[in-house]
């Protein structure tokens, strides 16, 4: 009997309902709370579209954070590789948009993994360094002026395109997961380094694959993002590092959920609880200065009930 | 006390000197000695002048008081992400409570730095959370709080806490922090277990040290000393915005990383990393303002040193694997 | 069957800084023989065993297998060549599924143009696994789901799969029930018999002696002797691995003293979930109490549940004067000791200088006034760390930079220093030359003459027999045997209660 139950709780249908059960009851609150302003099926379909954005940067971050490794420059990456596609996109259109950010977004991938390599330093470090670097190429880039993104190019600025462009994210993060070695080898780094380079595992070069692969993502993201904002102003003074968090509590869903082999599904749906809570307080009236303290506080109850470390184990 | 390990090497060999640890300890000095004449020298000689020093002191105080409650913390090994918005809702407490009394608007804001402090050791040293994690979900939450709270308009303070601006005031109590801190850091057995914890948590557990309760108490007062500096913050100021305090945490990081503060905290650290730290950061600051520079090429000088300097110094002994 | 040598070893040599862990070791071994591999802890089996295999680099010499000389890097390489291992510890890796981590560096199988068939990988795995009888392990689960010994036999899975020409098994057999050590030594016969080679370690001499064709002893990193097992006895290949015989001034040498009738402390039912359970037992004044087990028996959770370091630990541990120990605080504070059998991370700071490792308990004692003064701490780290002849530059010396046994001194210079009347030792010796060895000994009859009370934890039955007034034996959690300190007592009669 209690070995079934064991059996239960390791199965991908239990993290399904797990996820469901969270889901739900969040809609409940605060669908009784505030009937009237609140969860009708095209308010749902507005806060998916505004959360999956971030699931994009979830997927991304997941390579990354599975390894034990964090970067703190993808809210700056983000906003340099919107810069540089809508500039690019007022030339070349909408190929110059998409590849610009992709572009670009991977480039600043490859030189963070190739300085957290070779510089020897923890990626929470190098990645705070390049952040104030990164923040700095955009405001030169964009020329100190905001860059709005040309009307005739917005297809992914909502429904459909928008959800098409996520949707071909997930898949591709489904098809690199169950389909390349690259998840794998991302798992057993994060295991143990020490052994998966025993087991040939290039370590660095998996590292390198890693920080492209999320910035890849968040090439996405800017695209996405500039879309959905319409424009994006460059700034200095660490700005960015707010941008950094909301991608992140995806992650933190999908890792949680890495042992009922559904890590995409619950950074996608994990953000969309985010975002019900969010416009949940919203719809009570709460002013949207109050987005940080549902973030910070959603993102603390799920750690804690998550990311736990065991007894007598060190944690810094 | 001399570093027995530099036996090893040959005072011939420039380049084992140059690696030695030794050299990673001065370097942090030189960094700041090079800063200061580099400035002086771009500036011609502008950046010496008692007007600009006084600007320049002006702007060390709070930093180099929450700088050193972080010390704690990083000695740990650990991290704090929260001085930022501790101190703008501290700045905020004090502003509020400084139409009543004094004493009581100083005591608001250390108690309400103690209480977020609190909030992150007890997370911390409870659930087993890294403290990194911690410490960005309740730099969120208390951002927004800040942001909640001026909502409508910025906080005032009374007129009584903004007469209070006097520069033998700010400078007497960075001092008097320092000082007390210098000092339970040497002389007392705080030094020994924040130190001992940082370079092997598990030995120190399990050599009496209390563990918990050290890692605990680190938090409580970066925070409490962090609402020390609202205090210095809010007599300067005078009315708290949402912004107070906006990534003074990643300041704070960059600076002690740049006094040569080990990230990996333990028996390297030195006290002299919060002070030339804070300098080091302050000088550069200035020195890039002066030069005229814009802020884009302020910021992309600061992160290009920053991890030169990282680079140089960090103890990569200490890392197992580098995360 | 025609001897034909599979693997030469010519001047194999390694040195971790001061440890020089293999030291010029050259031996052949033949194409389908069992070959034991032992010798003491530290004595340099699994460096050499794992320089073959890729996991340490070679310090020097060369390995010839089938004449061609080796030059691999890591495990995938090795196993390219036709050598794997099992290792000690955990093998496999968390967040992988059971297939996964059975093809792990060896996906190209299941790879069309760089996508990976997940499904024939799962399917491959699984018929593995059912051919090797271990079908209630399933390839496509996570392997976080299944418990350290069945994590074992997927690395058994994994080592043997690909038919090696050799595999070394270290230290495997501890980590496996009754049952999943018959199973591993089917494989081994296995592979004996499909003319392919297997280097076995194991501490338990009795199952080398009955598993294997021939043994070979390493001592203090150098090769000793290479014999023909069913000649052997366990005395004999003991005395080759401690290269003395026993009962020599190596240990101690009186017999019959009385213990003292006055308890230090009484131990109470104390149990620590899925490690001990209801374990009492009382220590003597001037008493050596030896624990004695397999490494799994709970016997080191009993050194930490004394200290009151074990996690959710129920009954009591006692002083004479009915100090209860709750914490590990009042432990110190009550002249207890503890040093830890993983040294370097429980035991001492290795980040830290030999003068801070050593005052850390002491300093309450040293401070006056809650006041410290760097003098007095260095003299008094100066003086403890030198009455046990540490072999240091100075006290300002980081411990990361010392040998195992001086490790071990600066340990025991904290607790002489501390003043501790009762010393929980796990594993004293553990990873320690002989020569150091031999001074712990010293110390610790000199410590009971004085009055001293010691608990001594040790998987070496030797130095259970040789140094121990009183030996407990350990078996799944509980105390299971009792023996008094005899010169007639031999390792047969420990082993019995052990297994």
């Amino acid at each position: 009997m209690s070995k079934t139950l064991e059996k239960l709780k390791s199965s991908r249908s239990y993290g399904l309902i797990l996820l469901l059960v969270m889901l739900l009851f969040f809609y409940g609150v605060f669908k009784i709370l505030t009937p009237g302003n609140f969860g009708s099926l095209s308010n749902l379909y507005s806060y998916l579209q505004s959360s999956i954005i971030y699931s994009v940067g979830g997927c991304g971050l997941y390579f990354i954070v599975v390894m034990g490794l964090f970067d703190f420059a993808v809210g700056a990456n983000i906003v340099l590789s919107s810069i540089v596609g809508v500039i690019l996109s007022k030339h070349f259109g909408y190929l110059g948009f998409v590849l610009g950010c992709l572009g670009c977004g991977t480039l600043i991938g490859f030189v963070i993994g190739m300085l957290y390599n070779n510089l020897n330093v923890p990626s929470m470090i190098v990645t705070v360094g390049l952040m104030l670097i990164f923040e700095s190429l955009a405001v030169f880039v964009a020329g100190g002026v905001k860059q709005t993104l040309d009307p005739e190019l917005r297809f992914f600025s909502g429904a459909p395109g928008n959800i098409i462009l996520a949707g071909l994210a997930f898949l591709l993060m489904y098809f690199i997961l169950n389909y390349t070695k690259i998840g794998t080898y991302c798992n057993a780094i994060g295991s143990n380094e020490f052994t998966a380079k025993n087991m040939g595992i290039n370590v660095r070069k998996y590292k390198l694959i890693g920080f492209m692969l999320l910035h890849f993502f968040v090439g996405i993201m800017a695209i996405l993002t500039v879309s959905y904002g319409t424009t994006m102003t460059a700034l200095t003074g660490m700005s960015t590092m707010s941008r950094n968090f909301q991608p992140l509590m995806g992650t933190f869903f999908g890792v949680a959920f890495r042992k009922y082999k559904m890590p995409i599904t619950a950074i996608i749906v994990g953000e969309f609880i985010i975002s019900i809570i969010f416009n949940g307080f919203v719809a009570l009236g709460a002013p949207t200065t109050i987005q940080n303290v549902v973030t910070g506080g959603a993102l603390l109850v799920i750690v804690s009930l998550t990311a736990r470390g065991a007894k007598g184990s060190v944690v810094k | 006390m001399q570093k027995s390990t530099d036996k090893n090497h040959e005072p011939s060999k420039l380049g084992s000197f140059f690696a030695s640890d030794t050299f990673k300890g001065l370097l942090p000095f030189i960094g700041l000695v090079v800063i200061v004449v580099a400035m002086n020298i771009l500036t011609q000689g502008k950046i010496l002048t008692p007007k600009r020093l006084r600007l320049l002191l002006s702007q060390v105080y709070y930093p180099m008081i929450v700088a050193t409650g972080v010390f704690f913390v990083m000695t740990l090994g650990s991290i704090d992400f929260t001085e930022g918005s501790t101190l703008g809702l501290a700045s905020i407490v004090i502003s509020k409570l400084s139409f009543y009394s004094i004493p009581l608007a100083i005591l608001g804001g250390i108690l309400t730095g103690a209480a977020i402090g609190a909030i992150n050791g007890f997370f911390h040293v409870k659930f087993k959370l890294q403290s990194f994690i911690i410490t960005i979900c309740t730099m969120y939450l208390f951002r927004g709080v800040c942001a909640y709270l001026t909502t409508e308009t910025a906080v005032p303070a009374s007129a009584a806490i903004k007469a209070l601006d006097m520069n033998w005031l700010k400078i007497t109590i960075t001092v008097a922090v320092l000082l007390v801190a210098w000092f339970l850091f040497r002389f007392t057995r705080i030094g020994n277990d924040v130190k001992a914890v940082g370079s092997g948590e598990t030995a120190a557990r399990f050599s009496g040290v209390k563990t918990d309760r050290v890692k605990f108490l680190a938090f409580v007062a970066a925070g409490a000393l962090t609402g020390v500096a609202a205090f210095v913050n809010v007599i300067k100021v005078g009315s708290i915005t949402a912004t107070a305090g906006n990534q003074l945490e990643t300041q704070i990081l960059i600076a002690l990383v740049l006094g040569g503060l080990p990230i990996t905290g333990g028996a390297k650290v030195r006290f002299s990393n919060i002070i030339v730290g804070t300098l080091m950061y302050t000088v550069l600051n200035n020195g890039l303002v002066m030069l005229g520079y814009e802020s884009q090429t302020q910021q992309l000088i600061k992160g290009v040193i920053f991890l030169i300097f990282v680079a140089l110094t960090i103890d990569r002994k200490a890392l197992k694997v580098i995360k | 069957m025609e001897k034909r040598t599979l693997l030469v070893a010519d001047s194999i040599d390694k040195r971790f800084g001061i440890t020089h862990a293999v030291d010029n070791v050259s031996l052949t071994i033949d194409a389908g023989e069992i070959r034991g591999l032992i010798g003491e802890n530290g004595s340099g089996k699994s460096t050499f065993s794992q320089m073959l295999c890729g996991i340490y680099s070679i310090g020097g010499g060369t390995f010839r297998l089938d004449g061609k000389e080796l030059h691999v890097r890591n495990q995938v390489e090795a196993n390219n060549e036709g050598i794997a291992i099992i290792v000690q510890e955990m093998g496999t890796l968390s967040g992988l599924t059971v297939a996964e981590n059975i093809f792990l560096g060896h996906e190209e199988p299941f790879m069309h143009f760089g996508v990976k068939d997940a499904r024939a990988m799962n399917k491959e795995g699984q018929r593995l696994l059912d051919e090797y009888g271990f079908g209630h392990i399933k390839a496509a689960d996570m392997i976080d789901h299944y418990n350290f010994e069945d994590r074992k036999l997927v690395e058994i899975v994994k080592a043997t799969y690909m038919k090696p020409k050799i595999l070394v098994i270290d230290e495997t057999t501890t980590a496996l029930s009754q049952n999943g050590r018959l199973e591993l030594y089917k494989i081994m016969d296995a592979i004996r018999a499909d003319g392919r080679t297997v280097i076995f370690i194991s501490h338990d001499l009795g199952e080398v002696l009955s598993h294997t064709d021939t043994v070979t002893v390493l001592r203090d990193g150098e090769y000793i002797d290479t014999v023909r097992s069913a000649d052997m006895t366990e005395d004999d290949l003991k005395r080759l691995m401690v290269g003395r015989e026993i009962g020599s001034a190596y240990y101690r040498t009186d017999y019959g003293e009385p213990i003292s009738d006055e308890v230090v402390l009484t131990v109470e039912n104390v149990s620590v979930p899925h490690e001990i359970s209801n374990v009492s037992f009382q220590l003597h004044r001037g008493e050596i109490l030896g624990f004695g087990g397999l490494s799994e028996c709970g016997m080191h959770e009993v050194g930490k549940a004394i200290f009151a370091a074990s996690w959710d630990r129920t009954g009591t541990v006692k002083l004479a004067d009915g100090t209860e120990i709750d914490s590990i605080t009042t432990a110190i504070r009550h002249s207890i000791a503890y040093a830890s059998k993983d040294r370097d991370n429980e035991s001492v700071i290795l980040n830290e200088s030999i003068r801070n490792n050593i005052v850390l308990p002491s300093i309450d004692d040293l401070a006056s006034h809650g006041l410290l003064s760097g003098r007095k701490l260095t003299a008094f780290a100066d003086k403890h760390a030198t009455d046990m002849q540490t072999k240091m530059q100075s006290v300002n010396q980081f411990v990361s930079d010392l040998s195992g046994g001086n490790k071990q001194k600066v340990v025991l210079a904290r607790w002489i220093g501390k003043g501790s009347n009762i010393l929980v030792l796990d594993s004293p010796t553990r990873g320690i030359d002989v020569r150091v060895k031999q001074a712990i000994y010293a110390l610790m009859a000199d410590l009971r003459k004085q009055g001293k009370s010691i608990i001594m934890i040790s998987e070496e039955i030797p130095e259970l027999l040789g140094m121990a007034d009183r030996i407990l034996i350990m078996k799944d959690g509980v105390i299971n045997g009792e023996f008094r300190r005899d010169p007639a007592l031999s390792e047969e009669d420990l082993i019995a209660k052990m297994v």
